[in-house]
């Protein structure tokens, strides 16, 4: 097959080549290009050296991903087939200079790999015979002139992305020229193994490759990395060309320790703040600067341990202390320098955790600290420890002594490289004289900088290391070793405490730790040891003062601890002791932690003393104790550190309460205990996770009882942040919290159940605030809800409704989540939930809603939400429920600017909802336009989040509603309307302008919503009583709400006498738009008299039922200025009016008139006749006169004398002229004979005549009353003719024109004794 | 779409996923890892998570959380979350055991531990291709809601990177722009395949 190109795949690739040529879409041309390199790859050499330039040509493609793949592909043939080189590398040059960066770099990424095969194939190449074959030769020039290009781009400004690759490749360079340490340095005994290259195997066994020359080049271009970094080229790179170069040089630092030396000084000097321009960019700069030093200070090499302290310094700088201690320890793990390593290695995965905690701690400190930064700050806690602090003078020296101690050990280190030093400067004059070359360059200051940089890269790593070493020898001792002292004081110093001591971080770090792991000896120690101890007190002081000083909580971190540690051991030897218990235990007693002792002890001197006790004793003891210590693992200290804390918590966890009992017992001890220390086993116990778990809840059980006790004492504060802490710091929680709660619920009050829960929220709070991982945020927030339900529930159970433990609970709590509003939600509207809560009273009502009135006033971030409950509780269905809520929302929620417009909305869209339910399930029984129009106005509410609450609301009344209707038809009920209108009506006092939307809504409105309204005008009209709000709504009032306005304006004039403007606004009103006098009416009885009488048409034509009611309030009057007419005047005015004229059909005057004569009282006879009179005397006469007349003796009968005398007037009148009342005349006239007779016969004959033919029953009883001798005398002759009491007949002619003349009224009159008989009948 | 994206937090459960589904709906070559160790998700309490090992498919997760406790669970918006997670990829993935994936050209993190931890996995690993990848850290507290304003954040991000020709010129006009417009700080470093 070698050297044959199978036809078939050579046929195939150029048509594949060609396809790629011609295609046109980027997309399926990048996919041919793919399917070619897959062909390609599998061509043998003698194939692809034909096929090579047609791929070249592919570069010629004008589109970067093309040209792109086309270099993967070249480059990944070279890597195969590194015969090509030559002919690739070329190529690979010119793509250097590709205008689109990714193909550059695509260029770069090839050149590493090929340059990698190539000098891996030259090497062992030449390894194996001192001849190489000459294509070998010309790649491996070709890859070094492609070397050289690729440096230039590295290491000239500016050229962005292609130079981030180019520095990568400078570095892979590098590494390659190099030895590894870790690698093997012989190369592998048959070629094919895959084994990392290693420069090493050359050893200066190669034709060409000159392993020290390759170095030296490798050492140059490190310079060249480096200079990129140093002041001032680096103020001109951009942020991620730094953030590559660092990268870069701690990688080179980490793989090769050797150039260790040099290349941290640079990262160690660097700045960042100081030289990236582009201010936003420090912390990326110095995150990856940081990563770099922690990487750095990981590493193990030998070389690397003399940076160790200024990493650590740098990193403190950086405020990474924290990792720096773990990876201290580490590097102390690995390098064995700590005596006990072997335990410590057993605890070392404890030690993060407690490393982390004593961080958290000290950051704690460090911010809280802020405020009060002198020990005087301190004095909040107790003068406890500050007056320790004082009165130990020894510690510092002891301190001194111990940190000696410690820097010994790392000087160990050193001082065993001396030793190596020294045996190499015996042998090596030249370093001795290259320590002499750089004291003189030294000595030159500033201007040598150059040279002696050039000095430095110019000698290989080792020979420098040895310089270094050499120089050592020459540092004044006790500079270094004060040097080093300063440094590690400065750098090591956890906080800044009061006292002078400061420690290496190890060294804490390893005493929390070993006194973590060895509690049941500290327990045991404990007894026996408290007074030397003392010593180390000081120590652990520092950190307990600290954390214990300024925050007690923090101080209850360490209790927590310590209960914890120390309560274990002891347990589980002595089941569960209880207080009493610990008694009979004897010497384990103190191991029981100071809780224990503090509890006993209670109260019975005060701290101060104590303290001054213990510290008296510390004096005396500590110098030797400092002695005996010096030559002793620190394993041997530390066990007695924790029970020093736990003796130091003990007075704190009463502050007041103290226990100097404990550590005066404790003195006592020592002087009959010997040290014993040395043949102690540690009865290590280990416990199951449930086992703890048990004695964790039981130890906190006992604490809880204890407190029950204990609340007398007082010093309460700080006890329950104690228990609060402690509830939620120990681990299984749910368990504690519930034990937590049940205390506190036990006896709200008198457990200061308020301030607990409270500290106990704020904590599981913070924890779920905190920006810790997912699981324990959500576990927290859940924690708290179950919590503060829990307690919340019970309080509104438990508690009187009058009590206000809950609203303040809920005022102060950090969040109220969901469930706790509903809770309130509940609370506010009874029967929301499923669960039946009839039986709850209106107290309870008031209660919810004065906290949600509180909440609304002390949480705006949830206002909208609470304000949802009220209002949800203002439209409930039970009236006492949202009478109660409405006096809520209308008296205080709504005067508050902030959420007033928020209440009218709500309270418009439930008005409206009234109307518009009723309007919709006209058109639609099934009500599903309701919720569609229900979704429409909720666009309006301003928040969606909380539209749970009022969508609730909603869909309860939705099927309040639908119950509703299904009873009674297509429109809500009374009650229905008046729940939803309720607050509206309640604003509307607040606020006169609402008035309006009632009248605009009114005339649309159902039966049963307009009866709601009028059910509550009277009440809401008066409490407003008259604005000029309410006055611009009734002079526009919208038509259909005439009822309405009615009924306001009765309202508004009822019992009192309207004002003036009020008067003339309807005045206008009638005058200009609403022409129904009816609104008149009820200001009648205040309108000028004059103005009546105009106005009287109108009232007569009104329906008859409210012409009386007119008719009352006008004969009333107002209670000031009397009746506005008479009942005379009124009559008078009734026959004043013209139904033609005025346009008032008669029948509506004569009801009129009916309605006067049914009211006797008023319209007495005397009365009667006085306007009888009047009317009598009017031209022409009232149409009516004839009418009242009758009426007025159909009532009156007493009147017939009276009217004799007008029916005699009339005669004079010539009544007959009006041919409708001559009718009633004569109709008169037949009623009351026979009086009527001498008037009768007062008329001219031929109106006699006319009248006796009329009325023919006239005739006899007339002619026989004439007859009568002393009338008939008295009679003209005329008359007694038409009697025909006289022979004389009348000229025919004479009759014959009267009666024409009267002929032609004829029928007129026949139909007006028709009408008025007809309407006496009626009147009668 | 240029750029292949990895979305990074410690559990692959909330921040990545998130992260990861929002871009994915937008169309982006996107996949998503966790750092931790093990896959850990809130229990009844704290010491009681429930933990999984990477790899085990949501839906087994799911179904196995609904049987414990579905009340407990649902409210604490676990359920959703994992139910959300199984429509956008079968299980959680581990950063460091990724290697097969092939490389990524932006790696996102939501927490700086996290970010450290990608860097320090991306130096072990044998940086031959010299290829670069970066990788860019937005802090995001890790609850369901921050975990949506960051996808989003995340997603204006990506669409900034995946507008420029190469990432490498611009990095640092983007970031810093992304920074002003949103007040938000980022990390970012650039490593090598």
């Amino acid at each position: 097959m070698v050297g044959i190109m199978n036809p078939v795949s050579r046929e195939k690739l150029a048509s594949l080549s060609n396809s790629v040529k011609f295609a046109t879409d980027l997309g399926p041309k990048l996919e041919l290009c793919r399917q070619l390199k897959r062909d390609l790859l599998e061509e043998d050499a003698a194939a692809l050296s034909e096929f090579l330039s047609h791929i070249f040509d592919l570069y010629s493609d004008p589109s970067g991903p093309v040209r792109k793949l086309a270099t993967e592909i070249i480059g990944e043939i070279g890597v195969k087939h590194l015969e090509f080189v030559p002919e690739i590398a070329p190529f690979l040059i010119t793509v250097l200079e590709d205008a689109t960066p990714a193909v550059a770099r695509q260029s770069i990424s090839c050149s590493i790999d090929l340059f990698r095969h190539t000098l891996e194939k030259t090497a062992i190449q030449g390894l194996h015979s001192s001849e190489l074959d000459s294509d070998l030769e010309s790649s491996w020039s070709w890859m070094l002139k492609l070397k050289e290009k690729i440096y230039s781009i590295a290491f000239q400004p500016g050229s962005g992305g292609v130079k981030l690759v180019a520095l990568k490749f400078v570095e892979a360079v590098i590494l390659l020229y190099t030895p590894n340490p870790n690698g093997s340095s012989e190369p592998p005994p048959n070629e094919g193994t895959p084994i990392e290259f290693n420069i090493s195997w050359l050893h200066g066994r190669h034709p060409f490759l000159n392993v020290g020359d390759l170095s030296i080049e490798a050492s140059q271009r490190l310079v060249l990395l480096l200079d990129q970094l140093r002041f001032p080229t680096v103020k001109s790179l951009t942020t991620s060309v730094i953030v590559v170069l660092i990268n870069s040089l701690s990688a080179i630092a980490k793989k090769r320790p050797a150039y260790y030396g040099r290349i941290l000084p640079v990262l160690l000097s660097l700045d960042p703040p100081s030289f990236v321009i582009k201010e936003v960019h420090v912390y990326g700069a110095n995150n990856a600067l940081k990563n770099a030093l922690l990487s750095c200070l990981q590493c193990s090499h030998p070389s690397a341990a003399p940076w160790r302290d200024r990493l650590l310094g740098a990193l403190k700088d950086m405020e990474a202390g924290g990792l720096a201690e773990v990876a201290l320890n580490q590097v102390h793990k690995v390098n064995g320098s700590v005596e006990d390593e072997k335990d410590h290695s057993s605890v070392i995965k404890e030690e993060k955790p407690m490393t982390k905690a004593c961080d958290a701690a000290g950051s704690n400190v460090g911010r809280k600290r802020s405020g009060t930064e002198d020990s005087s700050g301190l004095a909040e806690t107790g003068d406890v420890s500050g007056k320790r602090v004082r009165s130990t003078p020894s510690v510092s020296e002891e301190s001194t002594k111990e940190l000696n101690r410690n820097t010994s050990m790392s000087q160990g280190d050193i001082s065993s490289a001396q030793s190596t030093t020294r045996k190499v400067d015996v042998d090596t004059g030249p370093v001795q004289q290259l320590v002499a070359m750089f004291g003189a360059l030294v000595a030159q200051g500033e201007k040598a900088v150059g040279s002696l940089g050039i000095l430095i890269s110019s000698i290989s790593a080792d020979l420098l290391a040895e310089v270094v070493m050499a120089n050592m020898r020459n540092l004044p001792p006790t500079h270094s070793h004060t040097d080093a002292d300063d440094e590690l004081l400065e750098d090591m110093c956890i906080v800044g405490s009061n006292t002078q001591a400061k420690y290496p971080p190890s060294f804490l770090v390893d005493v929390v730790s070993l006194s973590s792991t060895f509690p049941p000896i500290a327990a045991l120690l404990n007894s026996q040891q408290s007074v030397p101890n003392e010593i180390v007190k000081t120590e652990v002081g520092e950190e307990v003062d600290v954390m214990a000083g300024p925050n007690s909580t923090v101080a209850y971190a360490g209790m927590a601890h310590e209960a914890e540690n120390a309560l274990l051991p002891g347990m589980e030897k002595i089941d569960v002791p209880t207080p009493s218990d610990i008694q009979d235990v004897g010497n384990l007693e103190s191991g029981i932690p100071g809780l224990d002792s503090s509890f006993h002890y209670d109260g019975l001197s005060d701290a101060q003393a104590a303290s001054s006790l213990v510290s008296t004793d510390l004096e005396d003891t500590s110098q030797e104790q400092g002695t005996s210590f010096g030559g002793k693992s620190p394993l041997h200290v530390l066990p007695s550190i924790s029970i020093e804390r736990s003796e130091e918590l003990s007075p704190k966890a009463a502050v007041n309460d103290s226990s100097g009992v404990v550590s005066s017992t404790a003195t006592s001890v020592v002087s009959s205990h010997p040290f014993v220390l040395p043949k102690m086993s540690a009865p290590v116990v280990n416990l199951s996770d449930d086992q703890k778990d048990d004695v964790q809840k039981l130890a906190y059980i006992r604490i809880i009882e204890a407190y029950k006790q204990i609340a007398v004492a007082g010093g309460s504060q700080v006890r329950s942040s104690l228990l609060a802490y402690l509830g939620v710091e120990l681990p299984s929680e749910l368990d504690l919290h519930k034990l937590l709660r049940d205390h506190i619920l036990s006896d709200y009050i008198n457990h200061e159940g308020h301030e607990l829960t409270l500290r106990v929220l704020y904590r599981l709070f913070g924890e779920a605030e905190e920006e810790s991982d997912f699981f324990s945020c959500t576990t927290a927030a859940s924690a708290y809800e179950t919590f503060l339900l829990a307690v919340a529930e019970t309080l509104r159970d438990t508690f009187p409704p009058s009590d206000k433990s809950l609203s303040k609970l809920l005022g102060e709590a950090p969040c109220l989540p969901k469930s706790v509003l509903n809770l309130l939600e509940c609370l506010c509207s009874p029967g929301i939930s499923e669960k039946a809560e009839e039986s709850q009273s209106g107290d309870r009502v008031t209660q919810g809603l004065s906290t949600v009135w509180s909440l609304i006033l002390l949480r705006p971030p949830i206002r909208d939400v609470c304000l949802k409950i009220a209002l949800q509780s203002a439209v409930h269905h039970l009236e006492e429920v949202r009478m109660k809520a409405i006096r809520l929302v209308a008296n205080k929620l709504y005067p508050l600017p902030s959420i007033s417009q928020q209440i009218e909305d709500f309270a418009r869209e439930m008005l409206l909802s009234a109307v518009n339910i009723d309007a919709a399930e006209i058109t639609d029984a099934e009500g599903l336009i309701i919720e569609s129009h229900k979704q429409d106005s909720e666009l309006e509410k301003p928040s969606h989040e909380h539209q749970s609450v009022s969508s609730t609301g909603k869909d309860i009344s939705a099927i309040f509603h639908q119950s509703e209707t299904s009873q009674s038809g297509s429109s809500p009920s009374v009650p229905e309307a008046q729940r939803c209108m309720s607050l509206y009506f309640a604003l509307c006092t607040k606020k006169h302008s609402l008035f309006g939307q009632i009248f605009i809504v009114y005339s649309s409105a159902s039966k049963a919503v307009k009866q709601a309204i009028h059910r509550h005008i009277p009440i809401l009209v008066r409490t407003m009583g008259l604005s000029s709000d309410l006055l611009e709504i009734i002079s526009d009032p919208p038509t259909g709400s005439e009822n309405l306005l009615m009924q306001v304006l009765q309202t508004l004039t009822e019992g009192t006498v309207p004002s003036a403007e009020l008067i003339f606004t309807i005045k206008k009103l009638f005058d200009s738009k609403l022409k129904d006098v009816e609104i008149l009416v009820p200001v009648l009885p205040f309108l000028p008299g004059d103005e009546v009488l105009l106005l009287f048409p109108y009232l007569v034509n009104l329906p008859l039922d409210k012409f009386q009611a007119a008719l009352t309030r006008l004969l009333q009057g107002s209670s000031q200025s009397g009746p506005v007419l008479s009942p005379a005047e009124v009559l008078i005015a009734i026959h004043g009016i013209d139904p033609e004229r005025d346009g008032i059909p008669l029948k509506k005057v004569t009801d009129a008139c009916n309605a006067c004569f049914e009211q006797r009282h008023i319209f007495t006879q005397q009365i009667l006749a006085k306007v009888l009179n009047q009317l009598v005397e009017q031209i022409p006469l009232p149409l009516l006169f004839m009418r009242t007349v009758l009426q007025a003796i159909g009532a009156f009968p007493g009147l017939v004398g009276f009217i004799m005398e007008i029916l005699s007037r009339l005669v004079s009148k010539q009544i007959w002229k009006y041919p409708k009342l001559w009718v009633g005349f004569l109709k008169c006239a037949f009623l009351t004979k026979p009086q009527s007779f001498s008037v009768l016969l007062q008329l001219p004959p031929p109106q006699l005549e006319n009248a006796l033919n009329r009325t023919a029953a006239l005739k006899a009883p007339l002619v026989a009353h004439a007859s009568q001798e002393n009338i008939r005398t008295s009679l003209p002759r005329s008359v007694l003719a038409v009697l025909g009491l006289s022979p004389e007949s009348q000229p025919s002619s004479q009759v014959q024109t009267s009666q024409a003349h009267t002929g032609d009224t004829n029928n007129s009159e026949k139909d007006a004794v028709a009408e008025i008989s007809k309407e006496s009948s009626g009147a009668s | 779409m240029k750029f292949r994206y990895a979305m990074v937090c410690s559990s692959n459960q909330n921040r990545s996923m998130e992260a990861h589904c929002l871009l994915k709906k937008q169309g982006f070559d996107v996949s998503s890892y966790g750092t931790g160790t093990h896959v850990k998700l809130p229990g009844p309490s704290l010491r009681e998570p429930n933990v999984y090992e990477f790899g085990t498919p949501y839906k087994h997760m799911f179904d196995d959380l609904r049987r414990k406790d579905p009340e407990l669970y649902k409210r604490n918006g676990i359920l959703p979350m994992l139910k959300r997670n199984l429509s956008v990829k079968l299980a959680p993935q581990r950063w460091q055991d990724n290697a097969a994936d092939g490389y990524f050209d932006i790696v996102f993190t939501f927490e700086e531990k996290v970010f450290d931890m990608v860097l320090e996995d991306l130096h072990n690993r044998d940086q031959v291709l010299l290829k670069s990848v970066l990788v860019i850290n937005l802090e995001v507290k890790d609850n369901h809601e921050e975990a949506a304003v960051g996808a989003r954040l995340a997603l204006d991000l990506c669409e900034q990177i995946e507008a420029v020709e190469s990432w490498e010129d611009s990095v640092d006009d983007i970031l810093i722009c992304f920074e002003n417009k949103h007040r938000r700080k980022l990390l970012y470093s650039i490593s090598f395949y």
